[in-house]
């Protein structure tokens, strides 16, 4: 096997990004709004120099304030998701993980739903709450997940997943007992939603992304080592626990951001580091950097789909990533095993 | 000191990373003023939000089936200019351009259609819905049905709103008188113990605080179950101690309501229970559950097959039989609704 060099992670990631790219440019012409592919470059064009009113107020609308912020929040989401999974892959030395696997999304789901219960009109309360759900889950997880002062990977799963299935009874309980009609969103909600985005500025979110998988790619070189073996690893000089509370922490930070945003948007944690292991290797200093773009991809395309495919009827985005990901991913293992 | 730096430097990072996102009410700001300057006025919805909406509204957009049969009821359908994939009534609601379900309508299709109103409500649509058109600068108003009166007045404020003239006030008068009657003529009667089915396997029935419970009363019933949640799931138990004395269907057709009671009255326990027994079922139209006009139809039919005896034609002399037989036919919903159960079973 060809070492791993700077240069062949930044022509990799530099097709990646070409790829996103056209994805977005695809994805701002694409909807129940007909725009010519002319009329999207006219416009980005106005907008790039400054002559912001020429653009028609449609095009404006549909571009800018619709289109866009939902591009912008499904590549947030997306990499996010899939350098969280990627992280908890490693972390847990399962292939099996994924964000929600320690109960992040339950926690945001019971916190989302508390405030449809108690705050139901007081803006970004659902996001906070989701956030302060998931954060809580973490913590517990994290107290619940030690052994003998350090973080086990056995008891870490085990934790989050007890965990993950009370608050998912607590969820049922509640779902079937409060009255019903501020909890219509939740449906929508826990199969993932991109359409009513947040009046969150992006550029927070973006930082606080990049900040957390940077985090996470700090650790690569480390991850590769603990995944030979966890005593290996510290023979070698890695600081193994600390490497695992950074991992565990940007990870479900990721998690629990993207889940208060969008709701649970399944398989695209699961599925895109896999799939970018089959594609480039299993190095994490590979797989980090290529989980973020081939997420945000993934998202944009499915969310594409979704709004598309039977528009202006929307799909909910969670299904269609399962639908479109399941096969590729089946397609990519067989390849792979031949 | 080092602490001020650090400050800086962080105030630093989030100017950078906010850059290019204008704040969102200068955006709203902004797309005002490059509509048209219409004259508008401020009014507040039923879900006491202000909204500021044209006095003169001549493209409305409803997302939720209710309103649309509202809108088609106040005459003003040639302004509706677009509705959902559910809006099925009037037949010729489903001609007009559609912006999707009424849980997630494609937003772009509804900017699309340039509206000066959309209508939403509180029975069908989501809150989430309802604040991104709002932030997009689309002015939305909102219908909160609780009870049939509340869907009453509603109309007449709809009416107001969009400018629909004396339609609507005659209706609700027609509609008003209609209810009043319906009491009167109930008046003497005990409200029956009956049992609302929602959904067969799992059993779902109707909380007390639903708007199908207040149209229960109006129909003289009373829905026995007593539950906290909208959607109670009820167990078999719970159904044999309540021992209601009819079951209730608001089906779109006869034939699916049968086929329900059908479904139902082989389980165990249910066939013991005195409404499966005797046969006391009453399925109606499933504008029942529809917070627009044609749920009064709905109640009265309902009425009329729970309270029969209170509608047996009196016998008026100087009239044929057959015309007794005439006026004691229900109203146009029914018939519908047995006529198309007959199309069902010839074509199958």
């Amino acid at each position: 096997m060809r070492p791993l060099t700077a240069k062949k992670i930044a022509w990799i990631c530099g097709g990646l990004s070409l790829l996103l790219f056209a994805a977005v440019v695809l994805s701002l012409k694409l909807g129940a709004y007909p725009i010519a592919t002319s009329d999207v470059v006219m416009t980005l064009v106005r907008r790039a120099i400054g002559h912001t009113e020429q653009i028609p107020t449609d095009f404006r609308l549909v571009i800018f304030e619709l289109r866009l912020p939902r591009i912008a929040l499904g590549i947030l989401v997306g990499a996010a998701l899939s350098v969280s999974g990627a992280g908890f892959q490693a972390l847990l030395r399962n292939p099996l993980a994924d964000p929600y696997v320690l109960g992040v999304s339950s926690g945001a789901a019971l916190g989302a739903i508390l405030s449809l219960v108690w705050a139901p009109h007081v803006p970004l309360a659902m996001q906070g709450a989701a956030f302060a759900g998931a954060a809580l889950t973490i913590t517990a997880v994290y107290f619940l997940g030690r052994r003998g002062g350090q973080l086990d990977s056995t008891t870490l799963l085990l934790a989050g997943i007890i965990t993950a299935s009370f608050l998912s009874a607590v969820i049922v309980f509640l779902m079937t007992t409060l009255s019903g009609r501020d909890l219509r969103g939740m449906a929508f909600w826990l199969m993932g939603d991109l359409a009513s985005a947040p009046p969150i500025h992006l550029g927070f979110l973006f930082l606080v992304l990049v900040l957390a998988i940077g985090a996470i790619y700090s650790t690569a070189a480390d991850l590769n080592l603990i995944l030979t073996g966890e005593q290996e690893a510290r023979h070698l000089g890695v600081n193994v626990g600390r490497v695992k509370i950074v991992v565990y922490v940007a990870a479900s930070l990721l998690t629990g951001l993207a889940v208060s945003v969008s709701g649970a948007i399944g398989y695209v944690g699961l599925l895109v580091p896999h799939v970018m292991r089959m594609l480039f290797g299993t190095d994490h200093r590979i797989v980090i950097p290529t989980s973020a773009l081939g997420g945000a991809l993934a998202v944009v395309l499915a969310d594409m789909l979704a709004r598309t495919v039977i528009a202006p009827t929307e799909l909910p985005v969670g299904a269609m990533t399962a639908v479109a990901g399941a096969p590729v991913f089946i397609y990519l293992l067989r390849r792979r095993l031949r | 000191m080092r602490r001020e730096q650090r400050r800086r430097i962080f105030a630093g990072l989030a100017v950078l990373a906010l850059a290019g996102f204008a704040p969102p009410r200068a955006r709203a700001a902004a797309m005002q003023g490059a509509r048209p300057a219409l004259e508008t006025r401020e009014v507040t919805d039923e879900t006491g939000r202000r909204v500021t909406v044209p006095v003169v509204i001549r493209r409305i957009v409803s997302i939720a089936p209710n309103l649309t049969e509202t809108i088609y009821a106040l005459g003003a359908q040639d302004r509706l200019v677009g509705d959902t994939d559910y809006c099925d009534y009037p037949p010729e609601a489903k001609q007009k351009p559609h912006v999707g379900g009424a849980l997630n309508p494609s937003l772009e299709a509804v900017v699309a259609l340039k509206p000066d109103l959309v209508l939403a409500t509180t029975a069908i649509n989501r809150r989430a819905t309802v604040e991104a058109l709002e932030r997009l600068g689309v002015a939305v108003y909102a219908t909160d049905p609780r009870t049939v009166e509340g869907v009453l007045q509603s109309m007449r404020t709809l009416s107001a709103l969009i400018g629909g003239g004396q339609q609507a006030d005659a209706l609700a008068a027609q509609l008003q008188t209609r209810l009043a009657d319906l009491r009167a003529r109930l008046a003497g009667d005990p409200p029956r113990r009956a049992l609302f089915v929602v959904w067969v396997d799992p059993f779902i029935s109707i909380g007390p605080r639903t708007f199908l419970a207040d149209a229960l009363r109006w129909a003289g019933a009373e829905s026995v179950v007593r539950a906290r949640g909208d959607w109670p799931q009820v167990s078999l138990e719970e159904v044999v101690r309540l021992d209601p004395e009819y079951l209730v269907f608001a089906e779109a057709d006869r034939a699916a309501g049968e086929s329900e009671f059908e479904e139902l009255k082989v389980r165990p326990g249910w066939r013991a229970l005195r409404a499966v027994k005797e046969r006391h079922i009453a399925i109606v139209s499933d504008a029942l559950d529809r917070p627009a006009p044609r749920m009064i139809d709905a109640i009265e039919e309902l009425a009329k097959q729970l309270h029969p005896e209170l509608f047996q034609p009196k016998a008026v002399a100087g009239r044929s039989k057959r015309e007794t037989r005439e006026e004691a036919m229900p109203p146009r919903i029914f018939r519908f609704s047995r006529f198309k159960f007959r199309y069902l079973r010839n074509s199958s």
